[in-house]
């Protein structure tokens, strides 16, 4: 998988030029459907486009450090096969996500499917409307996720995806670093060069774990092949 | 799997953008679906409803001696969230449910399941690849026959089970799906006709199907990690249980 950001799509399709253009300087959603993987640090793509910051960067609260150092990195969510969260899966290199309109829902795959699994993004309700599947779970049931609750809406050219209600079993960092649940994401991601690259604007909000929110950017350039899934236990 | 818990799972077909979208007919399949049980299942005809009991009418000798020798509730991995493969989902007790997407061009289906299966993907009018490596899901290729997409999946690992109670399969493993939209009790369905096949663990291609319908709610996230104590506590008391009736039976002989 490595290096193949460098043979991304440099042909512009002409339906793709009209989706975007046509969603240019209006709020009209886009065509964000595709694949794409986000660049490696250092790489400067022309137009200055370049990756910032990361989640390593983040400054805690105190309590927050003191309860990072009872972390075993042994219980890494990554180690274990299980999702580590968007804040500190968008932000990893050669991360490879499919974007797929689905009516009022966005939905965003991770081939690293293990530790992305999926998120949706609903276009059309506040977090208060939001409606919990009824089932027959015997496990205790809540509104926290472990991807929270993602609601999105359009500014120009920008997907803007807020997030809330997650649970706090992942990490922010590969270091171990704690968050509640109060934790809040903001997500922007912005449709540049018709649509072949997206600039994705991570920033996260916690007053419990985060002694000020943080921001990092990445960008993801258009893959021209199809999904495949990668599955953490088959690595093992 | 004999475990009570909410599976979720999404069918995601992927088409092109508006345009390309009108000419599928999965575009008008976008929706979140959970299998039909009770009243909803009236006036449809359920093949195989006991999923178990039609699979093991269809082993050979060996494969009959594999599943009695395997321990359902030790042995699954559903319950330590590693993949459990999709060819037993649909002969699931629980309520298994998925959400179907249209998606974008080049005419490929996804597939998600819940997340001990994870995803699965149907790529529509192509030919399987050559030399495929074995997966938990297979490589499942599809295409119209009018109302009726029809996939065809073969590629699968052997690590995955045919039922719950552990019924063995091999990589020869062939499955056939049928789907199509069915309007029925003032619901809407899509009816899921499968036929198994593998040659060296049936004696014979066995069939089933199953209906979904469409529902009005959001699907939730089933993220397996978030059940796992629940299912260490369930397997605990399941083998304490084994061991007391083991205890009992041999104080009474």
């Amino acid at each position: 998988m490595k290096g193949c950001w460098v043979s991304v799509l440099a042909v512009i399709s002409a339906a793709g030029v009209a989706r975007a253009q046509a969603g240019a300087g209006q709020s009209t959603p886009l065509d964000l459907a595709g694949v794409y993987q986000s660049m490696p640090d250092g790489v400067t793509l022309s137009g200055g486009f370049r990756n910032s910051g990361s989640p390593g960067e983040i400054s805690l609260t105190a309590s927050a450090r003191e309860q990072m150092k009872a972390v075993n990195l042994k219980d890494d969510p990554w180690k274990t096969c299980g999702p580590i969260g968007q804040f500190r899966m968008m932000a990893r290199p050669n991360t490879v996500i499919e974007i797929l309109p689905a009516g009022q829902l966005i939905m965003i795959l991770f081939e690293d499917v293990t530790h992305g699994f999926m998120r949706k993004i609903y276009l059309n309700r506040t977090h208060e409307q939001r409606s919990m599947t009824p089932s027959d779970i015997e496990i205790p049931v809540t509104k926290l996720r472990w991807f929270g609750d993602s609601i999105g809406h359009w500014e120009k050219d920008t997907l803007v995806i807020d997030a809330v209600d997650f649970n706090d079993r992942t990490w922010l960092n590969d270091a171990g670093a704690p968050h509640s649940d109060a934790l809040h994401t903001v997500e922007r991601i912005r449709v540049l060069r018709n649509g072949q690259l997206l600039e994705y604007k991570m920033t996260a909000e916690d007053p419990q774990a985060l002694a000020k929110p943080y921001t990092y950017t990445r960008y993801f350039q258009k893959i021209d092949r199809e999904f495949e899934d990668d599955n953490c236990v088959e690595q093992k | 799997m004999k475990r009570k818990i909410s599976f979720l799972a999404i069918w995601m077909a992927l088409v092109p953008a508006l345009a390309m979208a009108q000419s599928n007919p999965a575009a008008d399949w976008t929706g979140y679906y959970m299998m039909a049980r009770g009243k909803d299942l009236a006036g449809l005809n359920v093949i195989s409803p006991n999923l178990g009991k039609t699979v093991v009418e269809h082993l050979q000798p060996w494969a009959k001696v594999k599943r009695e020798s395997i321990d359902a509730v030790i042995d699954d991995n559903g319950f330590v969230c590693k993949p459990t493969g999709f060819l037993r989902a649909y002969g699931s007790p629980f309520d298994e449910n998925f959400y179907f997407v249209p998606g974008r061009d080049r005419e490929t289906i996804v597939f998600w399941v819940y997340d001990t299966v994870r995803s699965r993907r149907i790529y529509l009018n192509q030919e399987h690849p050559r030399n495929l490596k074995p997966s938990w899901n297979g490589h499942s290729v599809g295409h119209w026959q009018g109302d009726t997409l029809v996939i065809d999946t073969i590629g699968f690992n052997d690590q995955t089970w045919l039922d719950g109670g552990g019924a063995p399969h091999t990589e020869d493993t062939h499955l056939t799906e049928r789907m199509r939209r069915v309007e029925k009790n003032g619901n809407t369905y899509i009816e899921i006709a499968v036929q198994v096949d593998d040659p060296r663990t049936l004696t014979s291609p066995f069939t089933f199907s199953r209906y979904f319908k469409k529902q009005n709610f959001e699907m939730d996230d089933y993220v397996c990690n978030d059940a796992v104590d629940f299912y260490k506590q369930w397997r605990a008391e399941a083998i304490e249980a084994r061991r007391k009736a083991a205890a009992k039976a041999g104080d009474s002989q």
